[in-house]
């Protein structure tokens, strides 16, 4: 049961902040891709903006592997 | 580095501005400044007639750039003494008589399809073909869409209903993937045939102009001789407008240089401030080259210009053009630099750290000596491809430095092309091994983060001391503070001596205050982000991670393919999925690390780039 509940929390570690970064992503993009049309100087901003919600999702992987190795997985 | 530069001040008489501006132009040193309107000093305005001039040149120059691609080379020649209106005529000369031949060109190409399109119609009835229109029959040539019976089918019952059997219908599959009918039915039959055809959405393929009224099969000879003719019409064209083009060139190409050259001249004048007898022209000179303009310009005018260094307290460094010079091993890194806006002068030039730690950051990620390898033969193939000072040499150079961080890291990580170096070759992690040491490998990812941001901390120390120092004293209590987390993070987990917690926690406490009254009330959160800012280099682990994971199920499902043929090529195209991500994700998670964390601890936009007044160069490619 106890290895039920690690592994779940690994995934939620990893899934809530993928799903959130997704959404993120989602409003950013259209945004920036529209400013794009209008101002294609703004590239770099636009990697940048569409970059910066990738961190949940690459700290959410951290902690998933914590939860993962401090269980002994 | 930035490299400084001088503000230059010429003085000298009035009638002497142009002369002056052309030499100023020939040394190609002086970006130009706007006037400063001092005393009796005003800014020198165009003059009705140079105004017109302007206009004129413009529309020249527009001109020139329409017949651009039709001149045969790239070199635009030495500008010689201008005729302007002389190129002008000629300019629109030639685009008139290069449209008119292409115009007869397209006609006779239009001409052409139409034959072809009859040619095929007469290739699939060859032999059914009436000789004659006689007087008693009419005969349709039809194109039906598609392939299927069917259409075929509705038009022999709809014909059967309107003229009973007295018709004759052939059908024929034509290349187009289209059907060929031909109809012949007695005239007096014809209205109520073609009113059966319009109703049922037929085109008949229509007659060449020049064959109306003639039956496909009294023209069917003549069409092979037209097409010749038109060829050999199309051929002569051709040939005359290489001619005329290359009879035009050499002048344009002399043209364009002159033209462009003379409307900066009118553009440089507006730079002058003057009085009713004498002129003043400010600019940026690069300290270094400063000499060098000063011994041109007295060369020429001797003592009657006065050319002078402007002292650094009249000007602001923030006013001053910025030029970014490297050493070559870093300077293709000026490209990553430049994707942001460039750095205020007086700054600091961050190219250098750029060079050092974007490549590694690359390395770590993909650590891969497969991967590096292949990445190194594609950046070897892309410096090839690219002119030298072009956007992809930089490129691939900047490529070529990651693959060689890719390859090291590969060799300590003992990746080649995942584990399939290890279960193949039996290559051994000479540092780490990210499949199994993910707790060391996210410990080396932090202390980069931490070393990277103290850095960056160190550079704003430096770039703010002079101008800003309660700025300075507050990113180096930052970084006093991180220093000390530093400590007391290792002292608490064992690493140092359990004695240096105490110490560390307290200059902490102590440190803070001197945070909050150099930087404001504000500074504490500005600190929490740059620790968040420092767990932000997990992300090389993780991606890093997840590069080695991918490659390992790459080589896992290949492995499990029953047939060795299907499953190589499975490994292969999974690698290259694999391969391709492993180039995109270190990318701009690299980027971002330098954009993000690194470039906002210090980093100071604003700087405009360096134009000096020079000869005007032809940079576009031309279509030859």
């Amino acid at each position: 049961m106890e290895v039920v509940f690690i592994t779940l929390s690994a995934a939620l570690a990893i899934g809530v902040p993928a799903l959130a970064t997704s959404w993120a992503q989602s409003r950013i993009g259209p945004a920036i891709s529209a400013s794009l049309a209008e101002k294609p100087e703004l590239s770099t901003t636009a990697i940048l903006l569409v970059a910066i919600p990738e961190t949940m999702v690459i700290l959410g992987f951290v902690v998933a592997v914590l939860i993962m190795l401090r269980a002994g997985g | 580095m930035i490299i400084p530069m001088t503000r230059a001040r010429l003085l000298g008489p009035r009638e002497r501005l142009d002369e002056v501006l052309d030499a100023v132009q020939d040394s190609g040193l002086v970006h130009l400044a706007e006037p400063v309107p001092v005393g009796g000093l005003r800014p020198l305005e165009m003059s009705p007639q140079e105004e017109r001039e302007s206009r004129h040149l413009q529309d020249l120059v527009r001109d020139l750039e329409s017949v651009t691609n039709l001149l045969p080379s790239t070199r635009t020649g030495a500008a010689g003494s201008p005729a302007f209106a002389a190129w002008a005529r000629q300019a629109r000369r030639l685009r008139r008589d290069v449209d008119r031949l292409d115009a007869r060109s397209r006609e006779i190409e239009e001409e052409r399809s139409q034959l072809a399109r009859f040619e095929q119609f007469i290739q699939a009835f060859r032999g059914l073909l009436p000789a004659g229109n006689g007087a008693r029959t009419h005969s349709y040539h039809l194109v039906l869409r598609g392939e299927d019976e069917e259409a075929v089918s509705r038009l022999r019952d709809g014909l059967a209903k309107v003229i009973g059997d007295q018709f004759m219908l052939e059908t024929a599959s034509l290349p187009t993937g289209e059907r060929a009918a031909a109809l012949v039915v007695h005239t007096p039959d014809a209205p109520r045939v073609e009113r059966l055809l319009a109703q049922a959405g037929i085109h008949e393929l229509p007659m060449p102009a020049r064959y109306a009224g003639q039956t496909l099969g009294q023209v069917a000879p003549e069409l092979a001789e037209r097409r010749k003719g038109l060829d050999r019409e199309l051929e002569d064209l051709a040939v005359r407008r290489r001619e005329l083009v290359s009879a035009a060139a050499p002048e344009l190409a002399r043209a364009r240089p002159a033209v462009e050259d003379r409307l900066l001249a009118l553009a440089a004048r507006e730079r002058a401030a003057t009085t009713a007898r004498s002129f003043v022209l400010e600019g940026w000179v690069p300290t270094a080259g400063f000499g060098r303009l000063g011994r041109q310009l007295r060369d020429r005018f001797g003592e009657s210009l006065v050319i002078e260094a402007v002292a650094q307290e009249e000007w602001q460094g923030a006013n001053a053009p910025v030029v970014l010079t490297n050493p070559r091993l870093f300077r293709p890194f000026e490209a990553v630099t430049r994707m942001m806006p460039l750095p205020a002068y007086g700054s600091i030039d961050p190219t250098p750290f750029v060079a050092v730690f974007f490549p590694m950051f690359f390395g770590l990620i993909l650590g891969d000596f497969g991967y590096g390898a292949v990445l190194a033969v594609l950046a070897l193939w892309l410096r090839r491809r690219g002119a030298p000072g072009s956007t992809l040499r930089a490129v691939a150079e900047i490529l070529g430095a990651c693959a060689a961080f890719t390859v090291a890291f590969g060799l300590a990580f003992g990746e080649c092309f995942g584990d399939l170096g290890r279960r193949a070759l039996g290559i051994r992690p000479l540092l780490l091994d990210r499949e199994e040491s993910l707790m060391p490998f996210l410990g080396l990812a932090v202390a980069i983060g931490v070393v990277h941001i103290s850095l960056g901390l160190v550079l704003g120390i430096v770039n703010t001391a002079r101008g800003h120092p309660r700025q300075a004293v507050g990113r180096g209590a930052a970084l006093a503070m991180l220093a000390f987390i530093v400590v007391a993070l290792l002292a608490a987990f064992d690493v140092l001596p359990r004695g240096f917690f105490t110490p560390a926690v307290v200059a902490l406490l102590l440190a803070f205050p001197v945070l909050v009254i150099a930087e404001g009330i504000i500074a504490p959160i500005e600190f929490l982000s740059t620790l968040s800012n420092v767990l932000s280099y997990a992300r090389i682990m993780a991606l890093g991670t997840a590069s080695v994971m991918m490659a390992m199920v790459a080589n896992r499902l290949a492995g499990s393919v029953g047939s060795v043929i299907v499953g190589v090529l499975f490994g292969l195209l999974f690698h290259l999925v694999n391969f391709a991500l492993g180039i995109f994700a270190p990318t701009i998670h690299g980027l971002r690390l330098h954009y993000v964390e690194f470039f906002g601890k210090f980093y100071s936009p604003g700087g405009q780039e360096y134009r000096p007044f020079s000869h005007w160069r032809h940079t576009g490619i031309k279509a030859a």
